[in-house]
């Protein structure tokens, strides 16, 4: 049997408190210790990057982390993106461009798309390709996924 | 499947993490990218003490100090990818880093890491050997930290094996900044640029002279059970002015080298085939400069 | 009162889909996040093996882990099979028939201890000979699989129209050749998940990703020693369903076995490893095609024998021939047609319905023998696919009434905006000069059937309309949400009838006990059924307040109209009374009142096939014709997709934005299955069932794509929409193995179209060159 152990972890914003088996994935944590479903459990080995979350600014798949590697970190989900009524930015332009069918796919997405217009909000059509690559979507094609991106970058440039 | 490990261990030090493991029955976990996959179905690693060794200061960065480039074993492939030393002493560690994995990964994913998981693709491995990289392997004797270098060349002794002890941390690996007029490339295919398993990696460097290479340094992943020297090929390559028949003798060379399996992911011929059409391709990029 | 409203429609318009501000800042609950009061984890323990007695099950170890709730086994549980001909009892007892079969489950409290258990289950095994190959399962003395199935034959089929005797001796040329099409499988983002769960009066609720909710009753039942009426199907949001959810798998039963025994909800989810291995698969088929063309060009003959790998068990698959052979028949005009199919047991997985269902393989088959044809008497591509393009009117020997048929205008449409022939024949000239990388053009087109198809007894839509007094609306729906973008179509429709904005409608349509009838969701049905569905309940809606207004304000009713939220004079716009205040009025009309609920049940005009398979199967069918283009690698043998220009008769485009995610999305399966998407199957085992070395295409593959929807207007359609969304699964992959051969040559018979299938077929061929100099 393994000892739990005590993290804290600011999560959108906020400091939680968790205990954790050393073992656990971060996605575990955030899904069922914390009740942040967003994130999904689609490959569990990192190729589909459904998982993605922002730690300390930078984007990684959460089903490879381990949640004891949180302690003290800030972590951001799709689920504290949006700071009013209105959805954030990158929200909006994946419902406005179609971008969203089943919608798995799509925190994971919407986390991803938010880390690379931290990086760099000038993407390239390559780029936003390239930066989308371990994000997998089985429904739309990608194209509306592009296309939402770059709308969030205009929206975000303003 | 969790994993159910004994005990967890967050050390601050390299002293504190070598101490720890002379403890033994330990699990190292860097950035996790490899660990979570490899244990999950096997069970490997229950009951061990999980020593997460990502929060040592000092492991995480890029130095050149008198013409020796250090890195240390928890820089990120997203790190690597975008510092400036690497760009200026050497691109080919960028450009293998660009086609590593995705992005999420190259964020998490240590140099560290992926050297220690030594899989016989091992992307990261293939320029380092390039490079002729050295890694630096820290343990706690005699009450007090111990280092030892290897050659990269000389660390793998098979698939997931190295000549790192259980006691070992490694702690950083450096080379020396390859002369004026190096060039490298990397070369690795598949229908998608980054997110592929290798069915075959190669690198190749050296410096530019007389239309070919001098000193010329060439590594193939995935098609032996570690990533190999391909020393005849490198030989072969050494002092040849390269053109289209001489580039087809070195490809009978560095065939003659290989001994690819078949598996899930491509025969054994196709391995053969990709070996000589990629060697052509870097070859060819290195004669026209 | 003011303004003049003007005559506005929703329809063809880009609306957003209702569900997806949810989805996209994480509160939509799908069915994987589901969590209920005092819910148990359950999983399943397969077989180890492909095929061998089970000589014994020892669960004592895995019962003492803590949390451990229930085991069941056959033992315990009623041995009633499910599935498309009842042949797949939940839990197998005495013989496992392959490594999906399922022989134990455990409930318990966390899925650690589940894991636990499932770990410590012990069987015994005695091996029997296995059999992969169903050609080798149909000689003579082949072992049988099933006592009950003589022969290993699950399914056969059979269609024969004219004389294929006559019709090839009237050839100059006939084709004879073997076609293998593979397993691939749909990936849904969401793994499978089942949540079972008995209220206290032993009703039974299923949170199920189940594509058919009302049949899917009837079809559990009987396993479950149920009666239907007692099961309530709940659907919560899934993660994508592509057809792998309109049959019901044991899992299914298997919760519910637990879910009684434990008297608690539980929860049964598959890892993504158990989902490539256990999900059903795509059908494979292997082709043997005869077919005959004359030196002028006309189609004679198509003679094609289908073999196909059944499985272990039956689902849909092995019925895909009874749409395989409408486009062996009916696409393009041929007048004498044979086809014949048997599906025969074997120890491999088995397969189900997934999107383009059949008629993926049957296509692949058909496009590329059109090219080979084409070529064997010297007509381009274009012009011989023109010249047996059929015409509005035409039957096919199977009975579909092709009372419009814009196949020759979807060919013409693709080929000119490609400027297909001039890159055709500039692309072959190049194929033998030196250079790495070759470019290729290639066409293939296909029919599919747009308004359902009558396979049940019904192929109806019920729907339920409510307005409340504030003119907001309520459409209750039989048609289920997949993430096919049903929500927004039928938003779009019931507004266009009723004047309000798609935001005051509500869409429900995932509560059995709620929702009325819908056969399900398949056979691009859902627009053209469901629409028409909740067109007519709208409609009548909507002639009930202007009746009322009508009788108010004395006009005809025919003389008003509803637009911009008010009823309005028809001929001029001008608002009469708004329509929340008319459904007021109607409302608190004493011993009048009345609240507008209006319904309908929408049964299509299409009949079910008789004998021969012969019938109009559809209220629609459609056409497409797709173009792409490729950039060889002839160095590595990758394929890169670089453009995919698609032309196709969608009747009308309700949601503009919807219809392109559906293409675009539909496309990226095709690719899939051209060039990537394989899975390999060993012995009968999975090897690949993880998305490392299973490839769906990724971001950076995406191609260039260009749509070219041709409105006709189907006459029975919606607004004159039909079903769109299966063609473009359909017809990618021959479309690319033909660029490929217009690139460097060489056919494909065997997709996908991997790199080293494409590089060594290039080294082969320059070395048989090579020996002929």
């Amino acid at each position: 049997m393994s000892q739990l152990v005590d993290i804290t972890v600011t999560v959108n914003g906020e400091k939680r408190h968790v205990s954790v088996q050393p073992g656990m994935s971060a996605l575990s944590m955030l899904r069922d210790k914390l009740d942040l479903t967003g994130a999904k459990l689609v490959c569990g080995e990192g190729e589909c990057g459904a998982c993605t979350v922002i730690v300390d600014g930078t984007s990684v798949n959460s089903c490879l982390m381990y949640a004891v590697e949180l302690d003290g970190r800030e972590v951001a989900t799709v689920e504290g993106l949006q700071k009013s009524e209105k959805l954030d930015p990158v929200q909006q332009a994946f419902v406005d461009k179609g971008a969203i069918q089943c919608g798995y796919c799509t925190p994971g997405m919407v986390m991803q798309t938010t880390h690379l217009l931290a990086k760099n909000i000038k993407l390239t059509e390559e780029q936003i390709r390239r930066g989308l690559e371990g994000n997998v979507c089985r429904c739309t094609g990608y194209t509306k996924i592009f296309e939402a991106v770059q709308q969030a970058a205009e929206a975000q440039g303003d | 499947m969790m994993i159910e490990y004994k005990n967890y261990l967050v050390p601050g030090s390299v002293a504190e993490a070598t101490e720890a493991l002379a403890q033994g029955n330990a699990t190292i976990v860097a950035g996790g990218t490899d660990l979570m996959v490899q244990t999950g179905a096997s069970g490997r690693g229950t009951d061990t003490t999980l020593i997460n060794v990502r929060r040592i200061g000092d492991l995480r960065g890029v130095t050149l100090d008198g013409g020796r480039v250090t890195i240390g074993a928890l820089t990120t492939v997203t790190d690597i990818l975008g510092d400036s030393v690497v760009a200026e002493t050497a691109p080919l560690l960028a450009a293998t880093a660009d086609r590593f994995a995705s992005n999420q990964i190259r964020n998490m994913a240590t140099i560290g890491g992926n050297i220690c998981n030594a899989s016989p693709a091992g992307d990261m491995i293939i320029p380092l050997m390039v490079l002729e990289a050295d890694v630096e392997l820290s343990s706690w004797r005699d009450g007090a930290v111990q280092t030892r270098t290897v050659a990269l060349n000389e660390f793998f002794t098979g698939p997931g094996k190295t000549v790192k002890a259980d006691d070992e941390l490694l702690t950083s690996l450096s080379f020396n900044r390859p002369a004026e007029g190096f060039v490298g490339q990397f070369g690795k295919t598949g229908p998608r640029p980054a997110l592929e398993i290798s069915m075959v990696s190669v690198g190749i460097g050296g410096v530019q002279e007389n239309g070919g290479l001098a000193n010329a340094r060439v590594v193939y992943g995935a098609v032996a059970p570690t990533p190999i020297r391909a020393i005849k090929t490198e030989a072969a390559l050494e002092g040849t002015s390269l053109d289209p028949a001489s580039i087809q003798a070195i490809l009978d060379v560095a065939d003659s080298e290989v001994n690819p399996i078949s598996d899930v992911r491509a025969s054994d011929w196709y391995r053969r085939h990709l070996v000589r059409v990629m060697t052509e391709e870097v070859l060819q990029n290195v004669a026209t400069g | 009162m003011s303004d003049v409203i003007e005559k506005t429609t929703l329809i063809g318009t880009r609306v957003t889909k209702p569900d997806a501000p949810d989805k996209s800042n994480g509160r939509t609950r799908y069915i994987n996040d589901m969590v209920l009061p005092r819910m148990l984890i359950a999983k399943i323990k397969r077989s180890d093996r492909a095929h061998a007695k089970i000589l014994s099950i020892d669960t004592s170890k895995a019962a003492a882990v803590p949390g451990v709730q229930a085991i069941v086994t056959a033992d315990d549980t009623p041995m009633v099979g499910v599935g498309v001909t009842k042949d797949n009892p939940p839990l197998k007892k005495d013989i496992v028939r392959s490594y999906r079969d399922e022989l134990v489950a455990v409930a318990g409290e966390t899925e650690e201890a589940v894991d636990k258990a499932i770990a410590l289950i012990e069987v015994e095994y005695e091996d029997l000979p296995t059999m992969f190959d169903p050609i080798a399962a149909l000689e003579d003395g082949a072992m049988q699989l099933h006592d009950d199935k003589p022969g290993n034959i699950s399914l056969a089929y059979q269609t024969l129209h004219g004389d294929i005797k006559q019709a090839e001796v009237d050839s100059d040329h006939v084709l004879d050749e073997v076609y293998n099409v593979h397993y691939v499988t749909h990936v849904c983002m969401g793994p499978g998940c089942v949540v079972a769960d008995f209220d206290s009066r032993g009703k039974l609720t299923m949170y199920t990703q189940t594509q058919y909710p009302y049949n899917y009753k009837m079809d559990l039942a009987p396993a479950l020693g149920m009666h239907p009426g007692d099961i309530r199907v709940i659907q919560p949001p899934v993660g994508g369903a592509f057809g792998s959810k309109l049959d019901v798998y044991p899992f299914e039963p298997i919760a519910v076995f637990l879910a009684k025994k434990t008297r608690r909800p539980v929860k049964l989810f598959f890892s993504r490893e158990e989902e490539f291995e256990a999900s059903p698969t795509r059908q494979p088929a292997r082709f043997h095609i005869r077919a005959g063309v004359k030196k002028d060009g006309t189609l004679t003959f198509r003679d094609v024998d289908a073999i196909l790998n059944n499985g272990s068990h039956t689902s849909w698959g092995a019925t895909t021939p009874f749409v395989m052979m409408r486009t062996f028949t009916g696409h393009f005009r041929v007048p004498d047609v044979e086809f014949r199919s048997r599906a025969a047991y074997t120890n491999m997985p088995y397969a189900g319905s997934f999107r383009g269902y059949g008629n993926v393989q049957a296509t692949y088959v058909t496009a590329t023998v059109m090219d080979k044809l084409a070529e064997a008497i010297g007509m381009d591509p274009i012009s011989f696919r023109l010249k047996n393009a059929q015409k509005a009117g035409e039957v096919t020997p199977q009975g579909s009434r092709l009372e419009e048929c814009l196949l020759g205008e979807c060919i013409e449409t693709a080929s000119e905006k490609t400027n297909f022939l001039e890159k055709y024949n500039a692309f072959k000239a190049e194929q033998d000069t030196p250079g790495r990388y070759k470019k290729g053009i290639g066409i293939a087109t296909s029919f599919h059937n747009a308004g359902g198809a009558k396979i049940h007894k019904s192929d109806g839509c019920g729907t339920v309309i409510m307005l409340d007094d504030y003119a907001r609306a309520t459409v209750i729906t039989g048609a289920s949400e997949i993430g096919q973008g049903i929500d927004a179509v039928l938003t779009q429709i019931v507004g266009e009838e009723l004047g309000i904005p798609v935001e005051d409608i509500t869409l429900v349509n995932n509560d059995s006990a709620i929702g009325p009838w819908d056969v399900g969701v398949h056979a691009s049905r859902t627009t053209f059924i469901a629409g028409n569905s909740a067109k007519r309940a709208a409609r009548k809606a909507r002639d009930k307040i202007l009746d009322a207004a009508a009788k108010r304000s004395n006009v005809s009713a025919d003389d008003l109209d509803l637009r911009g939220g008010s009823v309005v004079q028809n001929d001029n716009g001008v608002p009469v009374i708004k329509i929340d205040s008319m459904l007021r009025k109607m409302h608190f009309a004493g011993e009048d009142a009345e609240l507008v609920i209006t319904h309908d049940y929408y049964e299509p005009p299409s009949e079910p096939e008789g004998d021969n398979h012969v019938g109009d199967m559809s209220a629609a069918y459609s056409h497409g014709a797709y173009v792409a283009e490729v950039t060889v690698d002839t160095w590595t043998g990758v394929v890169k997709v670089d453009k995919m220009t698609a032309a196709q008769d969608v009747g009308r485009v309700v949601n503009e934005l919807g219809i392109e995610g559906q293409m675009e999305g539909g496309i990226a399966f095709g690719i899939g299955y051209g060039l990537t998407e394989e899975m390999i199957i060993e012995d009968g085992k999975v090897k690949n069932p993880n998305f490392r070395d299973y490839k769906v295409m990724t971001a950076p593959e995406t191609p260039e794509m260009e749509f070219h929807f041709i409105e006709n207007d189907d006459p029975d359609g919606p607004f004159g929409a039909k079903g769109i969304a299966e063609l473009p699964t359909i017809i990618p992959a021959p479309a690319i193995a033909n660029a490929v051969y217009n690139a460097i040559g060489i056919r494909f018979n065997n997709p996908p179209l991997t790199p080293e299938k494409v590089a060594r077929a290039i080294v082969d061929k320059r070395a048989a060159r090579e020996a002929a100099e």
